[in-house]
């Protein structure tokens, strides 16, 4: 019984790293999600993230202000999304390879424009405690003492829920990643509702990118994204493309991640080899989790196909 | 009354279309890289120079970007097959490294074989290695239907934890001063350069002869053998054998392949086994003939490099030559670029990515045309 | 305002390239009265359908709603002056309800409220007796619910204009029905409706006026009342009989050129080094020898529950060599899953299942290449052929086995083989590396028919062998199969009532996976109730 103590006690910094080592993943799948739904595959996102992160470093660092940072990692990403969308929607290219060529892309520039800023500091968003919650046992240090864009990332989902559910925008949206020509007939242009989604998709992508340097690093690192992008990617299929089961996708995959490595910290016997593979091996048990589900994952069916130009 | 623009498929692409787009492509990226060193405040045409003149302006750049080229054209070979068949293998940079550890694993465990046996175990070893690494996907993809885009990006990250975690532990050389390196391989398990200068001195050549041609063969190496074989081999295997054309059919349309009765599944086993080979092959090669050992530098991206000159080759085997000679000298060029004007090593990857991205949009001028609408 | 028409269309012209699909149309289309738009394939009747409802521009002519002269730029255009379409593929999304079907591109607030949804489009289908769960997913629903939310969508929005592509093609005879029951309604009603068919008794027992078209043109426009029966109708839309003697003129002239094609197929056959192939004069007998049994494929009992589907259950039959039998059923009660069952595709759950006499585990675990099975699939683009690829790639698909040596590809040989084929079977056009996506339909199931066919397969499975085809290509292709069944026998799988009685010696109708009956198709008292039966609302005995 004792010997599971020292295991019980790293539970709670644990879940706490695990909603904040999250938030940037549940930004960006939820922006992969609202793409796919609308039928563009945009495997983009590491590099989409990458420039939202390095948008987001620069606007802080030469204004001060996180929440311009903030907006420049949103908008910037969305550039990025929007040059997936010109090759995809426009110009008629394979949005596998596009979306590639975004991540080649964008991991580059933003490694190179980051150069001079190495290891340089920003102020960043720093926890701030939500009053009263924040002091219920257990919970409220959990999840009541983040900073502020965990508690965005809270309300995000139901908000993209309500969109996907509840409104116009949202029906028009479902049916273009389903059948765009049903949607055409309809008299609704199915190639503004997938721009939309790109730019929607896009913002909250660069969110995601933005937190890890504005919240996460609070300075500039080399491949800061590190493969988190990927993540996203793979947790939309993982959450048979819904809101609800992303978040509860990327709370379980942060939350196993965080445990370990903090287990390991306490001196169980967990390679350190091992512990840096970890991301990668999760995110292949999350995929190999969701296709063991069987075929009927709720893809969109129109996905990562183009609208022909001609009709 | 209103006239506007229509967009109009064409049936046959473009004579020289795709030469013609590929120029302005490239010479559109080389704009935007130009303007790119310019932000950060470097001598943008200058960079430029530097850039194309790294690679294939001066005598000594084309051994240099033979060298780069030769793991490029391997990887991109079997990237290649894959394509064909539809199976977007992004892996060729995790199996490249596996592969160099299967080779090198071999190389360390049986040092003292005599040198007919060590190379061509090492070599066996290496495609082995990246072979069955890169088969993970393949029976991930067709057990479980798993994505094998983000299954073979995630081994990428996974084989290069393993190649740090075996060279910061268990094959570090204790006599490198703590450096991750392993030991040096045995004279007989490296590859030797093209260029022999002592060879053709003894052989009575003259100097000077002797002198330039060291210079333009330069680090490149036996390997470029290799590229001859596998390059034949896969265009004959491609146009000549049932198995070829198999894969070229189910790659075209999968649900027809399975009506015809073509093994599905063993097709993409088969192709992502080659690929993984070939990267593998790619990667002891350069570690045997440019380090002599293993270092962590051994991973410089020539996967992901593979992977864009296969789709700009459109799969086509002499054009994955022609690519992956053009990409090899525009690292060399990068590399030049790096040295002079102190820029960051990933501006090799930003400059890759803007022509994969300018040629795909290029592309659409070739397959399709405006025209003008009337009414 | 009584003066003008709901809709004129005058002039209207529209090319393809250099292909005229419609030439200086006029017609008028009039509030309360159901027209029927008559033609053979590639009449151009889609295409004169879809300039007015907004999918394609006309290159002249004008169209004028209501004495208005419009200018339609995509189907938003129409919509807005009340225009709408049934398509023959439906345009929905199956993974939705009903309701946000009906609902989908329908102006109104930027919230939706499911309930509301549902409670609207309730109310509209009991309005029109268009009966259907608002509340259902699409992907659940028959062919016949489907098409009632399509007509819903078009009521939701109002339409004054419906127009109907080919509205029974999917339907049972009963759906049929009652679709022309609501046609009937609407029209009482108020509402427009164009139905575009090429079935003759549909037409005359729905239509208030008909006008027919030929090669892009109105060549006659009448009232219904002024046709007294079907075969005057016939003469009226051919400009010639109905039907025609066997053997006419039409094609002797291809059968001399057709022979020396055959001819060259012949030669290039007998030399393949591997020549065992029975019916080419090769060396037979070097390859596995296919028992010479009278059954040629045999089912009992068999069962294969389809992934997501309801599968078939204990199908049992048999097909001897010399006959055809015609499986007759609306798709998707289990046709392809029996089909997939039968040609190795799929594993069937219970029952046994023979092909020349072998169990099915051994005849497929080594297929033979020869004189074994063939198979012509319903979808040519999707399944049967590789658009991408050349015609010869597409040749060695099903063929690669018999033009290869060692896992060598002979392609010279198999170029000369292909170049036969296409001499043979007429197919347009006759360069062998044109690729597949270039061929029509109809000539890309001849060269599907022929490749099938190559390997003079003892037992041969063919779905749907001539839809969309026209009446040449279609003639053709029974043709070839009546020439096949002399050494084979062979599974037609048709919803056609009229093809399988053009073919088949035997006649089976399926339904939701069982089957219904099997009868002679000389039993005229059942083959008269094939169409109830196909309903499922015949017995069995």
């Amino acid at each position: 019984m004792e010997d599971f103590l020292p295991y019980l006690a790293v539970l709670l910094p644990a879940m706490t790293a695990a909603i904040s080592t999250g938030a940037p993943i549940l930004y960006a799948t939820l922006g992969e999600l609202v793409m796919e739904r609308g039928g563009v595959l945009n495997l983009g996102v590491e590099g989409m993230m990458m420039v939202g992160a390095l948008a987001a470093f620069l606007g802080c660092y030469h204004t001060g202000s996180p929440w311009f940072g903030l907006l420049c990692g949103g908008f910037s990403a969305m550039l990025m999304s929007m040059l997936h969308g010109a090759i995809c929607l426009i110009f008629q290219g394979s949005q596998v390879v596009s979306g590639l060529a975004l991540t080649i892309f964008g991991t580059g520039l933003a490694n190179y424009l980051g150069t001079p800023y190495i290891q340089m500091k920003i102020q960043g968003f720093t926890a701030l405690d939500v009053p009263l919650l924040s002091s219920i046992p257990v919970l409220g240090p959990i999840f009541f003492q983040q900073d502020v864009l965990v508690y965005l990332s809270y309300i995000l989902p139901f908000l993209l829920w309500w969109l996907l559910m509840r409104t116009r925008f949202g029906l028009a949206l479902r049916a273009t990643g389903e059948n765009p020509a049903a949607v055409r007939a309809a008299g609704i242009s199915p190639g503004a509702v997938r721009w939309a989604a790109l730019m929607l998709g896009g913002f909250l992508v660069g969110l995601g990118g933005a937190y890890l340097a504005l919240a996460s690093m609070r300075m500039w690192v080399d491949n800061l994204v590190s493969g988190r992008g990927w993540i996203a990617v793979a947790l939309v299929i993982f959450a048979f493309w819904r809101p609800g089961r992303a978040v509860f996708g990327v709370y379980l995959f942060s939350g196993i991640t965080a445990y370990l490595f903090r287990a390991q910290a306490l001196g169980v016997g967990i390679p350190t080899a091992f512990l840096s593979m970890l991301p990668y091996l999760m995110t292949l048990a999350v995929l190999l989790a969701s296709s063991l589900r069987g075929k009927d994952s709720g893809a969109p069916a129109d996905l990562a196909n183009n609208l022909r130009p001609e009709d | 009354m209103m006239s506007g623009w229509r967009i109009v498929s064409r049936t046959e692409p473009r004579e020289w279309g795709s030469v013609v787009i590929f120029a302005a492509a490239f010479a559109l990226s080389l704009l935007i890289c130009g303007l790119l060193l310019q932000v950060q405040g470097k001598d943008g045409a200058l960079g430029v120079g530097l850039l194309l003149s790294g690679g294939f302006g001066h005598l000594y750049s084309y051994g240099e970007t033979l060298l780069k080229a030769i793991p490029i054209f391997l990887c991109s070979l079997g990237v290649a097959l894959c394509f064909r068949l539809q199976i977007w293998n992004i892996g060729a940079e995790g199996q490249y490294v596996i592969g160099t550890l299967g080779g090198t694993w071999f190389v360390l465990t049986f040092a003292s074989l005599p040198g007919w046996l060590l190379l061509p175990g090492m070599l066996i070893s290496a495609m082995l290695a990246g072979g069955f690494w890169a088969c993970v996907s393949a029976v991930l993809r067709q057990r479980f239907g798993m994505n094998e885009i983000i299954s073979t990006l995630m081994l990428n990250y996974i084989g290069i934890e393993i190649l740090k975690y075996l060279i910061y532990g268990p094959w570090r050389d204790p006599a490198a001063m703590n450096f991750p390196v392993s030991p040096y391989f045995s004279d007989s398990a490296v590859i030797a350069q093209i260029w022999n200068s002592s060879f053709w001195l003894d052989f009575g050549l003259s100097e000077n002869i002797v002198d330039v041609m060291a210079q333009l063969c330069g680090r490149a190496h036996w390997g470029i053998l290799s590229c001859l074989i596998a390059g034949c081999l896969c265009s004959f295997f491609l146009q000549k054998t049932r198995l070829g054309y198999e894969i070229t059919a189910a790659g075209s349309n999968a649900k027809a392949a399975r009506f015809a009765g073509i093994p599905y599944s063993r097709l993409v086993i088969l192709v992502m086994f080659i690929c993984g080979a070939l990267a593998g092959l790619a990667g002891i090669q350069e570690c045997s003939a440019t380090l002599e050992r293993l270092e962590p530098h051994i991973v410089v991206g020539y996967g992901y490099t593979a992977v864009v000159v296969a789709w700009l080759a459109k799969l086509r085997t002499v054009r994955i030559a022609f690519f992956a000679i053009i990409l090899a000298g525009l690292r060399v060029g990068v590399e030049n670029v790096q040295l002079e004007l102190q820029v960051s090593n990933s501006f090799a990857n930003t400059l890759e990515g803007i022509i994969l991205i300018t040629v795909l949009a290029g592309q659409f001028f070739n397959d399709y045309s405006l025209k003008r609408k009337f009414s | 305002m009584e003066d003008f028409p709901l809709i004129r269309l005058e002039g209207i012209s529209k090319y393809f390239g250099k292909v005229r699909a419609n030439s200086h149309i006029d017609l008028d289309i009039r509030a309360g009265r159901i027209k029927a738009l008559l033609g053979e394939n590639g009449a151009g009747k889609s295409t004169l359908m879809s300039i007015l409802a907004g999918r394609l521009e006309p290159d002249t002519g004008r169209i004028s709603v209501e004495g208005q002269i419009r200018r339609f730029r995509s189907p938003k255009d129409a919509h807005l002056a009340g225009i709408g379409m049934v398509y023959q593929h439906f345009m929905l999304v199956d993974t939705m309800s009903v309701a946000e079907n009906v609902l989908l591109g329908h102006e109104g607030g930027f919230m939706i409220s499911p309930a509301q949804m549902r409670e609207r489009v309730r109310k509209l289908a009991e309005r029109y007796g268009l009966a259907v769960d608002p509340t259902a997913s699409v992907g659940s629903l028959s062919m016949g619910e489907r098409q009632r939310v399509e007509i819903l969508k078009l009521l939701c929005r109002e339409c004054r204009v419906l127009i109907f592509d080919e509205p029974t093609a999917v339907l049972t005879p009963v759906e049929s029905e009652q679709l022309f029951t609501a046609m009937r309604r609407m029209a009482a009603q108020g509402k427009a409706i164009v139905f575009i068919s090429h079935k003759l008794p549909e037409v005359l027992s729905v239509a208030d006026e008909v006008a027919i078209l030929r090669r892009g043109e109105v060549v006659d426009a009448f009232e219904r009342s002024q046709v007294p029966d079907e075969a005057e109708l016939a003469r009226r839309m051919l400009g010639r009989s109905l039907f025609k003697e066997p053997g006419q003129a039409a094609f002797t002239g291809e059968t001399e050129e057709s022979g020396q094609g055959a001819r060259d197929l012949q030669q290039v056959m007998s030399e393949l080094p591997i020549a065992r192939i029975r019916g080419w004069g090769g060396r037979a007998g070097r390859g596995r020898r296919i028992a010479q049994a009278d059954s040629v494929l045999s089912l009992d009992g068999l069962s294969c529950r389809g992934a997501g589907t309801a599968g078939f259950s204990k199908v049992s039959f048999a097909i001897a060599k010399g006959q055809i039998l015609a499986l007759v059923g609306v798709a998707g009660n289990g046709q392809k899953e029996l089909v997939e069952v039968i040609c190795g595709l799929r594993r069937p759950d219970a029952g046994s299942l023979k092909l020349l006499g072998q169990d099915y585990r051994e005849f497929f675990s080594d297929l033979p290449e020869q004189n074994g099975l063939g198979y012509i699939p319903e979808d040519r683009r999707g399944v049967a052929s590789c658009p991408e690829l050349s015609l010869v790639d597409n040749f060695l698909l099903t063929a690669r086995k018999l033009f290869s040596h060692r896992g060598l590809l002979d392609r010279k040989r198999a170029l000369r083989a292909t170049r036969a084929l296409i001499a043979d079977h007429n197919i347009i056009p006759g360069n062998p590396q044109a690729r597949g996506r270039e061929l029509s339909g109809g000539n890309l199931q001849k060269l599907i028919v022929g490749r099938e066919l190559l390997r003079n397969p003892r037992c041969i499975v063919a779905e749907n062998p001539t839809q969309g085809l026209d009446v040449a290509a279609t003639e053709e292709v029974w043709r070839r199969l009546r020439v096949a069944r002399e050494s084979s026998g062979i599974l037609l799988v048709t919803g056609d009532i009229a093809e399988a009685l053009a073919l088949a010696d035997y006649i089976a109708v399926i339904y939701r996976g069982k089957l219904v009956d099997l009868f002679s198709a000389a039993n005229q008292e059942k083959v008269d109730q094939i169409g109830l039966m196909m309903a499922g609302s015949a017995s069995a005995d």
